[in-house]
């Protein structure tokens, strides 16, 4: 096609300056475009710092810590018996183990079509974060030093498997890779045997768990639970056989036309008649299988809106390889499904886990409730700002896990990223 | 090709769509092993539901379909087994965008036919090679251009071994440069002897590969003649006036 005669197609040519971005001049653009847009930006930064400015001035000199450092463990695990408590140090030695060994493995296994980097600046941000967390909170909270050591060697455990299995995760082989997630299901077993008792444990009754214990028990076991129910509801409301699709709209109009506390109250008192007696599960697990169901009904419509976005065709195709329905569900379907249902799925459960937050309204000594009897306390009147920002920043603290965690889940899973 | 068996034998199949349009009024038509049927037609007149109902992507009301010998029924063991001997081509590609290219061709050998990964893989990037983009194994759909997404879709249906190939519009979605590439796939899969059906509006593809034309309109095969004699003495005045709209 090319002969000598045609001009020369053009070479690029270095961008200009005004096509780059730089982080200073887009800020300057934000705050400082015109002198009133300048004006605004000065007055609401300078309230800003006098905002920052009061609050550091009452967290440092006036706010009295003592009743949160007095009560560090009531706020942990609530009545839990002193000498049963091993077993909780044991279960969070071991869930540090297993998050540090999942963390490292899954930077040494990138994505099939991508490089990676073991040490990307995300990774380097969290570790500096944690590990100035984990030094300085037991000091803070004024733990005695036995349990300061605890915490340390806990943290560098997770912080030692996770550069070891970054190191070396490649040397796993990938038979046995397949396997290890199911080290979290076993964990969680396990963890309940070791909270609740069982197996030669000696048991201690839900009414003893309290604090954070409580709100994060229940919070899990909520989310683990309704994810299945939420698949299963959304796949019976698009279903095309009538009675099916019916129960599934029934059960999930039915829980999202009543507000989270009456079901919990209902749970309480209704529960006992629906069932034979002595089959009615203990306060707490009520209280558990209320939320589930809750969570499992607003999960059905998060994931009902993720199966509509899959388009047709892509079942279709897996179809006409001779995948069965259940096969090109499972391979096909739902993984596109629930990576679209992502976002709105993590918020389902952020909201969940602070929803447990009503159970102190039902007499459970979850974080909320555990907090109300300290404020409750002679001893500790009107230290009320101090223990509702510790509540708070706990509750972020988790959320902000949930919300980090499925963000990166989100950009390993997005297929349409091109490689890097 | 007298003696080839039939490997697609359609008899006055009928098919009415839910809201009672009839789509399908009496459709007969017979392939036989190694054979290239082209089927064209204008839109809407039933071409892509006519070879959706092969594997059972549409069902029909009356009349019989039998692929290869086995009857399509309602019975679900059947309309598998149809589903693994027959393999299907799109004109979206509906590649498996969460999936590699490589794990598109793996998956359904792996999970229906039930073999071994390994192997699997092995013929695999055997067929990417066939087709051309060996190389592309361990991206991602979204990452490839169009010719080459409906390409890795062709090596796909391959892996399962079918018997009979069904194309519905595979070059239709494509920008015009990459139509070649595609076809070219095509014309080497006829040449190895595959049985296909084809649904598509590529003039010069029907006329070199294609043993038989169909013209189908309004639900009924117009027309069914040899390639050169459709395109330069049809017998009907349906395909002229489709002629000389697409020439």
């Amino acid at each position: 096609m090319t002969t000598s005669s045609s001009p020369p197609l053009l070479p690029p040519r270095p961008a200009p300056p005004s096509a780059r971005r730089s982080w200073r001049g887009a800020l300057r653009q934000e705050l400082f475009a015109t002198p009133l847009d300048g004006v605004i930006s000065v007055l609401l930064l300078a309230a800003l710092l006098a905002a920052g400015v009061g609050f550091w001035h009452w967290a440092f000199r006036q706010a009295q810590w003592a009743v949160i450092q007095a009560n560090t463990t009531l706020f942990a695990v609530g009545r839990y018996p002193l000498l049963q408590q091993w077993r909780l140090w044991l279960l969070v030695t071991l869930a540090a183990a297993t998050i540090g060994a999942s963390w490292g493995l899954l930077r040494s296994h990138p994505r099939a079509d991508r490089s990676g980097t073991l040490w990307p600046i995300n990774d380097l941000v969290a570790i500096a974060v944690l590990a100035f967390v984990a030094a300085w909170l037991p000091v803070a909270l004024k733990l005695p030093v036995p349990l300061q050591l605890r915490w340390w060697a806990i943290t560098a455990l997770l912080l030692v498997l996770r550069g070891v299995s970054g190191q070396w995760g490649q040397l796993v082989p990938r038979r046995l890779l397949r396997f290890l997630p199911l080290l979290w299901p076993a964990l969680y077993l396990f963890g309940m045997v070791l909270i609740a008792g069982g197996l030669g444990v000696p048991r201690v009754p839900p009414s003893e768990w309290g604090g954070l214990l409580l709100t994060l028990l229940m919070a899990s076991f909520a989310i683990l639970l309704s994810f299945p129910i939420g698949i299963v509801v959304a796949l019976g409301r698009r279903s095309t056989l009538p009675l099916l699709r019916w129960s599934s709209v029934l059960y999930i109009e039915f829980i999202r036309g009543a507000p989270l506390i009456t079901l919990l109250f209902l749970g309480q008192n209704i529960l006992g008649y629906m069932l034979p007696g002595g089959w009615a599960p203990d306060r707490v697990w009520r209280a558990a299988w209320v939320l589930t169901f809750f969570c499992g009904a607003y999960l059905a419509e998060a994931v009902r809106a993720g199966l509509a976005a899959v388009p047709v065709g892509q079942l279709e195709a897996a179809r006409s390889l001779g995948l069965s329905v259940p096969q090109a569900l499972r391979h096909v379907v739902l993984p596109q499904a629930l990576r679209i249902a992502l976002p709105a799925t993590v918020g389902q459960f952020i909201s969940l886990l602070q929803d447990t937050t009503l159970l102190s309204l039902i007499g459970l000594l979850d974080l909320l409730g555990t907090a109300r009897t300290v404020m409750a306390n002679p001893e500790f009147l009107g230290k009320n700002a101090e223990v509702y920002l510790t509540l708070a920043v706990l509750f972020w603290c988790c959320c902000a896990a949930l919300g980090l965690g499925s963000r990166a889940l989100e950009r390993r899973l997005d297929p349409s990223h091109s490689p890097t | 090709m007298t003696a080839s068996p039939l490997m697609i034998e359609a008899r006055g199949v009928q098919k009415w769509y839910p809201n009672g349009f009839h789509a399908l009024r009496g459709v007969d038509l017979s392939v036989s092993r190694g054979e290239v049927v082209v089927i064209m037609g204008p839109s809407g007149s039933g071409k892509s539901t006519f070879i959706r109902t092969f594997n059972a992507l549409e069902d029909f009301q009356e009349g019989t379909i039998t692929i290869d010998g086995i009857a399509l029924s309602n019975d679900l063991r059947n309309i598998d087994a149809i589903r693994c001997d027959t393999g299907m081509v799109f004109q979206q590609f509906n590649l498996f965008p969460h999936l590699t290219v490589l794990e598109n061709l793996t998956l359904a050998p792996v999970a229906v036919r039930k073999r071994r990964r390994a192997e699997v893989e092995a013929q695999a990037l055997g067929l990417l090679e066939r087709v051309g983009i060996a190389e592309q194994a361990g991206k991602y759909p979204g990452q490839l251009s169009g010719g080459q997404q409906q390409r890795v879709a062709i090596a796909r249906s391959l892996c399962m071994e079918p018997r009979i190939l069904l194309f519905d519009e595979p070059t239709s979605a494509l920008d015009p440069e990459m139509v070649g590439e595609v076809l070219e796939v095509m014309r080497a899969l006829a040449a190895d002897g595959m049985t296909m059906v084809v649904v598509t509006h590529e003039m010069g593809f029907a006329r070199e590969v294609a043993h038989r034309v169909v013209l189908m309109s309004e639900g009924q095969i117009v027309e069914e003649a040899a390639p050169t004699t459709f395109f330069t003495n049809p017998q009907h005045e349906r395909s002229r006036q489709f002629l000389a709209q697409i020439l």
